[in-house]
């Protein structure tokens, strides 16, 4: 009885999440039906594989909102370290996993700037990050003025695919015929990264003290203050986390891609799309409420009604407007029990 | 003899996985089928063939960026190629999607057709590096993967596109000629460049001082950034003309309606122009070549994807291609054009004039198919 009524409450405080997760589902499911080879792993690897930039860049996201900013550099600092893995992933394993480590230091060094600027320079996040990311476009151009890189082959191959491709390509487990690893051989490495970072940092980190005073700033910054909370320090720490998450997914893209690209364009579409995957995620803008795990199937969502237009006959012209369409009714989901509410003061928590 | 088979049967999976690994094209003796539209790039290049296969075939167009008249125009040169009567029998299903300015989403796409069964992927590539995995993922699969208008950088795959290097030969070869016609082997030159940073307004350039420097006038050559833009290029070449006066001749590799609007509005003297096809300098060319306006235009054209297509099919039919064919240029002189043929007055300017190869039977207007509206070309 008391689990139960435990549950509800919990459903009820993730409801926006828990509506996320039941679309994207339903969605996801319904692609695979149509699909001419769903519900296999081939698929399943391309749908991974396309999702784990936008997933870290929206999880990236997540942090600087939570305390009720905004990081508009989070796409740049996906592409500037995108080139600094371009040139540092060759060599010796030993060599590929020092510059793997030192593109994702680069990345969280890049957040900790970010985060220093808002605290002690007491400019706005928005505006600081409007010109950091900047900055990290003009470096990103420095070190790869031309797309390129030598990204060792195998690493590719090895990461953008399953477990037993992953275990072949480098004579793991008897060639990945081992029958230990039999229950696993199907499942995507890139899935496995995204969720060994979700359980070894961001949850970890959210059940932290100052993981929790990072859901305090965002609710009531002055509040969190009195309380005695490190304020600063967990402001810090969010724009920090976020460079780190944006530096996994540009060291994902280098790998996936075996390059890099000081690509402007892209960048400013991953930062806008990263916006768009933390609300449809059940984060709320004013900060305070909601997950970088919200954030991640935000983050499907957007990808998966693009599936759509490789199954579907839709004319290309029209696939914009359908997309755009598709999304408002997603985020207007969220705004349905505004409909509900008997008292209007109620809206404006 | 139990060893001998077991060795027998070792030796027969192993050629069978590297037969795996390898599959893709193979690389052949040229030449191929219908040499005037698929032309080789240059002696060097290599022929590729696939596996003959019965259509009708599957093809889906993967473009990235999507928002301007080209890409536009690009579409529907593709879909109404797509219902073309020399072709439509050869397709059974068709299929554009476009990614945005989006690596992995482009390269998912790409994935995601080759999982579907499709034979043949039509793309333009948002990078030139990059696209390793789904090369191999296709060679695989035995899918023939045609990038054009933006190339790759590698030889693996079969590549449309037009010679940008001799695009900027003939410009400059052009000029020098109706200079030369003036009697000047001297003189000022302004060149507008494209995007910098981008191997097209790379190639161009070097296609321009190449002609120049081989002549053996003294040309000074001054140099502004128009990145292929219409209002980019105009308040460039008002800047230049402001500080410089006065040009012998102009070349442009785009935006070229606005060069010449800002030469028109500086009071500078009519002036040979080489320039691209954008609609609205075709029209000025037409309207002020009396007056000393004799100028060139050569067009990257929306029709390559045609192209693409078409050779795509003729891959999958089993024959052997080149692997950079090499579209010829499609060239207009002030003297050639002509209202309703090759520009049209009552259209705007923005539209991108060239659309057909006659030598490939790609006979697609395309301000015909842009001023359809889209009931008509489905």
């Amino acid at each position: 009885m008391r689990l139960a009524k435990r549950l509800h409450s919990a459903a009820l405080r993730n409801r926006a999440f828990l509506g996320a997760l039941l679309l994207f589902a339903v969605f996801y499911l319904v692609y695979h039906m149509l699909h001419p080879r769903g519900f296999s792993s081939a698929v399943l690897i391309q749908n991974t594989n396309e999702s784990v930039a936008i997933v870290f860049v929206a999880m990236a996201q997540t942090l600087p909102v939570l305390t009720g900013g905004l990081d508009l550099s989070v796409g740049a600092v996906m592409t500037l370290t995108n080139c600094i893995a371009s040139e540092l992933l060759t060599g010796t394993p030993a060599e590929m996993l020092f510059g793997a480590l030192l593109t994702l230091a680069c990345g969280a060094a890049f957040g900790c700037v970010n985060g220093l600027i808002v605290v002690y320079g007491r400019i706005q996040p928005i505006i600081t990050t409007l010109a950091t990311g900047a900055v990290a476009i003009g470096l990103a151009l420095l070190i790869r003025p031309r797309p390129g890189g030598e990204v060792d082959d195998d690493l590719s191959w090895a990461m953008t695919n399953t477990v037993f491709d992953f275990a072949e390509t480098y004579g793991l487990a008897e060639g990945g015929e081992a029958a230990w690893l039999q229950p696993f051989a199907a499942i995507p490495v890139p899935l496995l990264i995204v969720l060994a970072v979700v359980l070894f940092i961001w949850l970890p980190f959210r059940n932290t003290q100052m993981g929790r005073t990072v859901y305090a700033v965002g609710s009531a910054e002055g509040a969190a203050y009195m309380s005695g909370l490190p304020v600063e320090r967990a402001k810090i720490a969010a724009f920090t986390l976020a460079g780190l998450f944006a530096a996994c997914a540009g060291l994902y893209l280098a790998i996936q891609t075996s390059s890099g690209n000081a690509d402007v364009t892209q960048a400013g579409a991953y930062t806008l799309n990263s916006i768009a995957a933390v609300v449809l995620g059940g984060t709320s803008l004013y900060g305070g409420v909601g997950g970088a795990i919200g954030s991640l199937v935000g983050a499907l969502i957007l990808r998966v009604i693009s599936f759509y237009f490789r199954i579907l006959a839709i004319d290309p012209l029209l696939q914009p407007l359908i997309e755009g369409v598709v999304l408002l009714g997603a985020v207007s989901l969220g705004a349905l029990r505004t409909l509900r509410v008997k008292n209007r003061l109620e809206l404006f928590r | 003899m139990n060893i001998t088979a077991k060795l027998t049967m070792a030796i027969a999976a192993l050629a069978a996985t590297s037969a795996a690994a390898f599959a893709g094209p193979e690389v052949v003796e040229g030449p191929g089928p219908e040499p005037e539209c698929f032309a080789p790039w240059d002696e060097s290049t290599k022929y590729l063939q696939w596996p003959a296969r019965e259509g009708p075939y599957r093809i889906a167009v993967v473009n990235g960026f999507v928002g301007n008249t080209w890409r536009i125009q690009m579409i529907q040169t593709a879909k109404a190629f797509a219902q073309d009567p020399s072709v439509a029998d050869k397709i059974s299903e068709f299929k554009v999607v476009s990614t945005g300015t989006d690596a992995p989403a482009q390269l998912g796409a790409i994935e995601d057709f080759i999982n579907q069964g499709f034979d043949a992927i039509v793309t333009i590539a948002v990078s030139p590096d990059g696209f390793d995995r789904v090369i191999r993922l296709a060679d695989r699969e035995d899918v023939v993967l045609v990038p054009f208008d933006n190339v790759l950088d590698t030889d693996k795959v079969m590549q449309v596109n037009e010679d940008q290097l001799e695009m900027g030969r003939t410009w400059a070869r052009f000029v020098l000629k109706e200079l030369e016609a003036q009697g000047k082997t001297s003189g000022k030159i302004l060149e507008v460049r494209g995007l910098p940073g981008n191997s097209v307004d790379r190639d161009r350039s070097v296609g321009i001082h190449e002609v120049l420097d081989a002549s053996g006038g003294d040309w000074e050559v001054v140099q502004v950034v128009g990145n292929w833009d219409d209002g980019t290029a105009q308040k460039v070449t008002a800047d230049a003309i402001a500080v410089h006066e006065r040009f012998d001749a102009i070349i442009t590799q785009g935006g070229s309606t606005g060069v010449v609007q800002a030469m028109i509005d500086a009071g500078h003297p009519f002036v040979p122009v080489a320039g691209e096809s954008e609609n609205g300098f075709r029209k000025l060319i037409a309207e002020h070549a009396d007056e000393g306006l004799k100028s060139i235009s050569i067009g990257q054209s929306p029709g390559l994807v045609a192209i693409a297509m078409k050779a795509a099919i003729s891959a999958l039919e089993g024959n052997p291609m080149p692997q950079l064919i090499s579209v010829p240029l499609p060239v207009a002189t002030y003297d050639e054009l002509e209202d309703g043929v090759n520009y049209w007055s009552d259209l705007p300017d923005n539209f991108f004039t060239v659309n057909e190869f006659p030598p490939c039977g790609v006979n697609i207007s395309g301000p015909a198919i842009m001023a359809q509206t889209e009931e008509d070309v489905k």
